[in-house]
């Protein structure tokens, strides 16, 4: 039977100091993805490996990981879509690690918490109306399912140390920001409070989602664009350097 | 393996699971509890990640009575689709608070689909009879999911809990007491105290093989009720959706269907205007499930992998500008997990295990009868789906009822004052239980258990039942719970065992497979998604009744109860 090797990356550490690569070899069949492989090493080869994956079905982020260096679902990642030769399986590494390839990724429920919620305006008439075009504006970033590949590969979380929330979170932002009826602008807290000026636009978070969310064009710049038009409005800076003057806040 | 001493939290409510039903309740007990109840929301799963996300199709409400729904028009099209085996009582309440409640979704953010003219757009569902599914593209639950937890982020005395395997509720002299748990990512022993509970934990599907569940819906808070002697009422009716994509299982929602979709068999047939004229391919899933494993059994099918013969979903009626619009995600499965893009090609499908209509016996609040006590959603059976649920049915009942659910318990726990007092051997049963669990108690091993019932429900108690398949399948189950009693989990580490976690959720399985296929052996007539070959018709006179499992000294009694009939007297079902 035609075999696939797989070289996961092997580490618990609450027990061990250091993690290291192990290989499996699995049967290939046809269209398997890289989590049907692990989970076959879990039920046959070695029960020991940790895995999150609920729905294997693309739709719940929970199995995100490193093939071969990229950030992917393991779900959605199918076996013969990938270069011939073995396949390297390691956690995302943006993330504390659990064990294996399960990582914590607790850290974003607490930067989600602290995005202004969705705030109908007030007096509108009931029931809502609004139009199909504008619904799916707001409806792209909406699709996000928290994988937090994005997260993985931003350079800005990955290698500097700043308070920028990253990519999944302006697109939360911008999935509020955008709906027809919403009546606040998140766009300066993002940049005050989530840092949104550290991202430079290298577009890499837009790459690797699953969704096809245009992270970078749809959310990022917009919400960048509409910060900064804020700040250099030269009507609001008149206001708020009078203000200023006159010792209020 | 190490276990650690118990660690102790203490709540007024705890909410287990975090799906649609547990969402809704949690927001509405913060309410009602004017934020001054201490609430927990605890699941096995990351909180935003149920397996309510993967509701597709829509959820049923009548919103446009001006234009010719009605109340009652969706009361009988819910109570024809149940074969007059949900209560009549309910259901009427049901079909006016649906409404409501699915407006109050689009007033916390979710974003429905709109018509022309902006108002909410609806799409048409099998088995009703006015296009009522209110829907977000096909990815209705998961937006449903979404709009929920934001709304639940808003208060702030709802600590959340992720990853944690529920494996016992503590219930002295028929009082809840608190729950008792691991965290999966450390394997710390938690005792979650509280005065009040809501089990919230889904269905029962991975029973199954072939199924459209995720992975986590193992009936972890049905077995915990069965094994505390709780009531699990019509459990033999399992719903076998139509369209799983062979081989995975994987749902195609209905509305594929409902915007113009058709199945054919191999001769290229429409062969649903011959089971049912009127309806056809929007015929209720029982009925269109039937249809297919006659086509199937029938020789009319496509020889499928490991046994899954097949049919096709025509999706040529619909038109490709539509498809890419409301079909997205569908279209998105198709490409990604057979290559075929139903623009182009028809897609492979199965009946494939989808929902459980019965669950823990719960009065119309969710109240199951032990004091402080509360369930809701699919793990609950308040007899609105009866033998067979309609689609768009379930995200409306879990919203409705977890709403239900969270606004009585918060209301009990403001008017009784107490405080929980652990026994002594609370803490040691609850350490006790999860070094027992980690322990060798023989050579099984828990994944080929878990196999050999998949094998057994896929073959014995799908679509077609009969009482030597179904008698067969029960002795192979009771085979299975005694080897599950003598396994041994190679995995002995504390963080994330998931060797652990599937030998727990195997030992729940083995125990709702047998209540399921006992049920449905006892059951002998044909009525909604329980089609017997030796009884193949509806049998009003001696069975239109519910029936009731309870574990009762160890063992298992049936008996059943009457069903509530209102204004709808039984007739044949005809589509």
């Amino acid at each position: 039977m035609e075999t696939v090797r797989l070289s996961v990356y092997r580490h618990d550490p609450s027990v061990e100091r250091e993690g290291k690569y192990v290989d499996y070899d699995v049967p290939k069949e046809e269209g398997m993805v890289v989590l049907d492989a692990m989970k076959y090493i879990e039920k046959h080869i070695d029960p020991n490996i940790s895995l999150r994956w609920n729905c294997s079905a693309g739709k719940c982020g929970s199995c995100s990981a490193e093939i071969n260096h990229r950030p992917a679902l393991m779900c959605k990642t199918r076996v013969d879509s990938l270069k011939e030769g073995k396949i390297t399986v390691s956690p995302i590494a943006a993330y504390p690690l659990i064990k294996d390839v399960v990582t914590d990724v607790s850290e974003n429920w607490a930067l989600l918490k602290r995005i202004p919620k969705f705030t109908p305006k007030e007096g509108l008439e009931k029931p809502w109306k609004m139009s199909q075009v504008d619904i799916e504006r707001s409806k792209e970033f909406k699709k996000c399912i928290e994988c937090f590949l994005c997260q993985n590969v931003c350079h800005v979380i990955r290698e500097h140390d700043t308070d920028y929330f990253g990519p999944r979170h302006v697109v939360k932002a911008a999935s509020l920001d955008m709906h027809p009826l919403d009546a606040l602008d998140r766009s300066e807290f993002m940049n005050r409070d989530a840092g949104l000026g550290y991202c430079n636009i290298t577009k890499c978070c837009t790459e690797v989602c699953p969704e096809e969310i245009h992270i970078t064009d749809n959310a990022i710049i917009p919400e960048k664009e509409r910060a900064v038009n804020a700040q250099y409005d030269p009507l609001a800076m008149l206001i708020r350097s009078r203000r200023n003057r006159s010792g209020r806040k | 393996m190490e276990i650690y001493l118990v660690e102790i939290f203490d709540y007024d409510l705890v909410i287990v699971g975090s799906g649609l039903a547990g969402l809704r309740a949690a927001i509405e007990a913060a309410k009602v509890g004017r934020d001054k109840l201490r609430i927990a929301i605890i699941a096995k799963n990351q909180l935003m990640r149920p397996h309510s996300i993967s509701a597709e199709g829509g959820s049923a409400a009548v919103l446009y009575m001006d234009e010719g729904d009605s109340f009652d028009l969706h009361a009988y099209d819910t109570i024809k689709g149940s074969d007059y085996l949900c209560d009549q009582d309910i259901v009427e309440f049901f079909v006016r608070q649906a409404p409501v409640d699915i407006l109050e979704l689009e007033h916390w953010g979710i974003p429905w689909a709109r018509r022309d003219d902006g108002r909410i757009a609806q799409r048409p569902f099998g088995g009703h009879s006015y296009p009522r599914a209110t829907f977000a593209s096909d990815r209705t639950g998961f937006y449903e999911v979404h709009a929920l937890y934001d709304t639940m982020l808003k208060h702030h005395n709802i600590d959340k809990f992720h990853e944690q395997f529920v494996y016992d509720f503590i219930i002295e002299n028929n009082k809840f007491k608190g729950v008792m748990a691991f965290d999966i990512p450390t394997g710390q022993v938690r005792i979650f105290k509280a005065r009040a509970g809501i089990i919230a934990t889904g269905g029962l599907g991975r029973l199954y093989g072939y199924t459209t569940y995720s992975h986590l819906v193992t009936g972890d808070g049905l077995a915990v009720a069965l094994r505390r002697g709780m009531k699990l009422k019509d459990i033999e009716f399992v719903q076998f959706h139509p369209t799983g994509l062979v081989p995975s299982g994987i749902l195609i929602t209905e509305g594929v269907r409902g915007d113009g979709g058709i199945l054919r068999n191999a001769k290229g047939e429409r062969f649903m205007e011959k089971y049912a004229p009127t309806k056809k391919d929007l015929a209720p899933r029982d009925i269109v499930s039937r249809s297919m494993m006659t086509e199937i059994l029938e020789g009319r099918g496509f020889k499928g992998p490991d046994g899954l013969d097949y049919l096709l979903l025509d999706f040529s009626p619909i038109g490709a500008e539509k498809i890419k619009e409301k079909l997205s995600q569908v279209r998105e499965i198709g490409n990604h997990y057979v290559g075929i893009d139903p623009v182009d090609s028809p897609l492979p499908v199965r009946p494939s295990a989808h929902y459980t209509m019965g669950g823990i016996d719960v009065t119309r609040t969710g109240f199951t009868g032990v004091t402080g006590l509360w369930a809701a959603g699919e793990t609950a059976c308040l007899s609105i789906h009866g033998s067979n649920r309609l689609g768009a049915n379930s995200t409306s009942e879990c919203v409705v009822f977890g709403k239900i659910a969270g606004e009585d318990s918060a209301k009990w726990l403001l008017s009784n004052d107490g405080t929980i007092n652990l026994s002594e051997g609370d803490s040691a049963y609850a350490e006790n239980f999860l070094a027992d669990a980690y322990k060798d108690k023989g050579d099984n091993d828990p994944y080929d258990i878990k196999r050999e019932l998949w094998t057994t429900m896929d073959r014995d108690a799908y679509v077609f039942r009969n009482e030597s398949g179904l008698t067969e399948g029960l002795k192979i189950i009771r085979g299975l719970i005694e080897k599950s009693r003598k396994i041994s989990i190679s995995e002995k580490g504390n963080v994330y065992n998931q060797n652990l976690i599937a030998s727990l959720e195997m030992k729940n399985l083995v125990e709702l497979a047998e209540v399921v296929v006992n049920s449905a052996l006892e059951r002998r007539e044909s009525r909604g998604s329980h089609f017997r070959t030796d009884y193949p018709k509806r049998d009003d006179e001696n069975y239109l009744k519910h029936t009731i499992a309870q574990r009762v000294n160890g063992a298992l009694s049936i008996t059943y109860r009457p069903v509530t009939l209102t204004k709808w007297k039984p007739e044949p079902r005809v589509y």
